[in-house]
């Protein structure tokens, strides 16, 4: 599923006006949240094509803050596919999750620890002193 | 027509562990399913758009999913949406794989709390199937958690719990609260074929690992092998009577649209606590005219959901919760028994979770900020990655009032009628809350957060779907014996949630399946004796 020319155009704008460039992070369209970022989006939520469809059609011609304002008072729906639309794109890209330390989704497979910290430091000795909690019933 | 001994509605939990065991006892068993074996390369846990999908294609509700295979359940009149997974595996393929047990006070809430009902049998009996099941699901966990009696060990040690856990649990330690490490039905090492986990921190979009436990991977394999027949995309709309009020079989469509009668000496529905309502619903005829196994009148009644809130606490350093395993890290059961000084009975269980990752943290939290323009990379950055949750299960007292019915004009993708929920947190359920939350606040404050949200009711938290079909000793009072077996109709068997007499206040898969595995022996010890309509 594509966006249009125009879809992508409106889009440029309200994406950065939610996500500007700010705190060593880059702006929405500079990871190309209006461009390849929204076609991966748009191939995982198909569904949410209708609904930036209908935002850009509620909102056209309006300046970013006030189209945002629109569609949250307007179309709640619509409104939350856009913030899903960029959001989505936005951390999906790789240079953002890495601006982020976000090291998440890595296949590291678990070891069970050979002594936790928390038996090391007596904690959970202590939840045993304290004996049992549950009520006795037969 | 075609005839099996025992068919079984429903491969998920409880349908998996009944196959499983009967298919080994040399039962000739069918099992229909609604939905499909599921393709664990399409789990999005390795995709950089999981949480996106997580929100569609991978949701926990029916509703959203919208899937040909599911059917949609009108919860706009609830507090609590219903939420579920139609396949092989079952909900076990979205669950998050916390694994704990009922206490023994959960067996008598009415002896002892003046509330709800007693069951029909106590921890002590369902301690042995317990202990079976956790082998065989493969649970991590460590033993000696003096919130439980003395019993087995879990047959694979706990998981790490991470950085955050161990924040909390030196906080419950300077606040001599319990805590201990939380009991998951996810792998920490290699067992019985199975890799162990690999750490997505995605389980509730399915494991593609195949670590986290789901009778897809735990079950039916065996089961198949032994002889056991399970037919997916096939979906019963209605359990077949005779005169005699025996069941003879069921009707289903198949997965090429055509409808289907079978013939079965006896029939176990484990469908969950709103299929297996919705089914005996369904089934009404002019010899039962409120439903199959209704003459108590409790058939889609008394459904408890375990009204669930959090406690989010915000860290000046990182704690990584979205590496690992979903479940839990830690859990605590300090506020868990009844003490009537605070206000109400019964209490809750509490979960340490992790709080996702970054599309989770930009959009509206579980609390319902979310901050854009500007402020927006610090809002993201003190969430990610330097948040914990505390996931609050409260005790849900048993009410008439919160019920299954047959919606009327609503139908799934066969045409077979759909179900409608209502359910209303009640004053006890909102006091206990109140009062965790509070509690949990402490916690996370002790920890060292230094900032707190808290969500006081989630919506989309209806996994535990209980006590639709409960058991009991007396037919005018419950709808099965203690076994699962209808009073009314006695070759017919519920395995699931349904049967629940009162909820706990923990996650219930580990007792779903206890419970499956008990009543299956039970019926394979008694098949000489069984009725049946042939």
């Amino acid at each position: 599923m594509t966006a249009t020319l125009e879809l992508r155009d409106w889009l440029r704008p309200l994406a950065d006006a939610l996500i500007p460039a700010g705190d060593g992070m880059p702006a929405a369209s500079a990871v190309g949240v209006a461009d390849a970022q929204l076609d991966l989006v748009l191939s995982a939520r198909p569904d949410l094509n209708r609904h930036l469809g209908r935002a850009l059609a509620l909102t056209a011609g309006m300046a970013p803050a006030e189209a945002l304002a629109a569609l949250a008072e307007l179309d709640r729906t619509a409104h939350g596919a856009l913030l899903e639309a960029v959001a989505g794109g936005y951390y999906a890209h790789p240079q953002v999750r890495e601006l982020l330390g976000y090291a998440g989704q890595q296949p590291v497979p678990v070891r069970p620890e050979d002594y936790p910290e928390y038996l090391a430091q007596g904690l959970l000795e202590r939840v045993v002193e304290r004996g049992p909690i549950y009520r006795q019933a037969d | 027509m075609e005839h099996t001994e025992v068919l079984i509605v429903g491969a998920g939990a409880s349908g998996g562990v009944a196959a499983g065991r009967l298919a080994e006892a040399g039962c000739r068993v069918v099992c229909l399913e609604q939905g499909h074996w599921p393709d664990k390369s399409s789990y999005p846990a390795v995709r950089p758009t999981y949480e996106l999908e997580a929100r569609r294609r991978w949701s926990g509700s029916p509703n959203v999913r919208g899937l040909a295979e599911d059917y949609p359940v009108e919860d706009s009149g609830s507090d609590v949406a219903a939420l579920m997974y139609a396949g092989v595996g079952g909900s076990m393929i979205l669950y998050a794989a916390d694994w704990p047990r009922l206490l023994p006070s959960d067996f008598r809430t009415r002896t002892l709390d003046g509330v709800g009902d007693d069951w029909p049998l106590n921890y002590a009996e369902l301690a042995p199937f317990y202990e079976r099941t956790d082998r065989a699901f493969g649970v991590a966990g460590l033993g000696g958690n003096p919130a439980l009696p003395d019993g087995a060990d879990p047959p694979l040690p706990p998981l790490p719990i991470g950085a955050g856990g161990l924040r909390v649990a030196r906080a419950h330690d300077r606040l001599g609260w319990h805590w201990w490490p939380a009991p998951n039905a996810v792998l920490s090492a290699p067992y019985r074929g199975r890799n162990a986990c690999a750490q997505y921190g995605a389980c509730m979009q399915g494991c593609p690992e195949g670590a986290k436990a789901s009778t897809d991977v735990t079950h039916w394999p065996e089961a198949i092998a032994a002889g056991a027949q399970l037919r997916t995309g096939a979906r019963v709309s209605r359990i077949l009577t005779n005169p005699a009020g025996l069941a003879t079989g069921a009707e289903y469509v198949d997965a090429d649209g055509r409808w289907q009668v079978i013939g079965a000496d006896v029939v176990l529905l484990a469908a969950n606590a709103i299929g297996t309502a919705r089914l005996l619903l369904n089934s009404a005829s002019p010899r039962f005219p409120d439903g199959l196994g209704n003459s108590s009148g409790l058939v889609g009644k008394r459904l408890m959901v375990h009204p669930f809130a959090n406690v989010l606490g915000y860290f000046d350093d990182r704690v990584d919760s979205y590496i690992g395993h979903v479940g839990a890290k830690i859990v605590s059961y300090e506020f868990y028994e009844t003490d009537t000084s605070r206000g109400f009975t019964r209490g809750a269980k509490w979960s340490l979770a992790p709080t996702g990752g970054p599309l989770t943290s930009a959009l509206p939290t579980r609390a319902g900020t979310s901050t854009w323009g500007p402020e927006h990379h610090a809002h993201v950055r003190a969430h990610l990655g330097r948040t914990v949750s505390w996931a609050i299960f409260g005790e849900d007292l048993p009410d008439e009032e919160n019920r299954v019915e047959i919606a009327p004009g609503l139908a799934d993708s066969s045409g077979i009628p759909a179900p409608r929920i209502r359910y209303r947190v009640g004053e006890n359920s909102r006091a206990l809350l109140d009062f965790n939350i509070a509690r949990a606040t402490e916690s996370l404050v002790e920890a060292g957060a230094y900032r707190t949200e808290y969500e006081s009711l989630m919506r989309y938290s209806g996994w535990h779907l209980l006590g639709t079909a409960r058991m009991g000793t007396d037919p005018a009072t419950s709808v099965t014996d203690p076994y699962g077996r209808l009073h009314d109709v006695p070759n017919v068997r519920v395995l699931d949630g349904s049967v629940f007499p009162t909820s706990g206040a923990v996650n219930p898969t580990s007792t779903i399946v206890a419970l499956a595995l008990r009543a299956t022996e039970h019926l394979i010890a008694n098949r000489r004796d069984q009725r049946t309509a042939a």
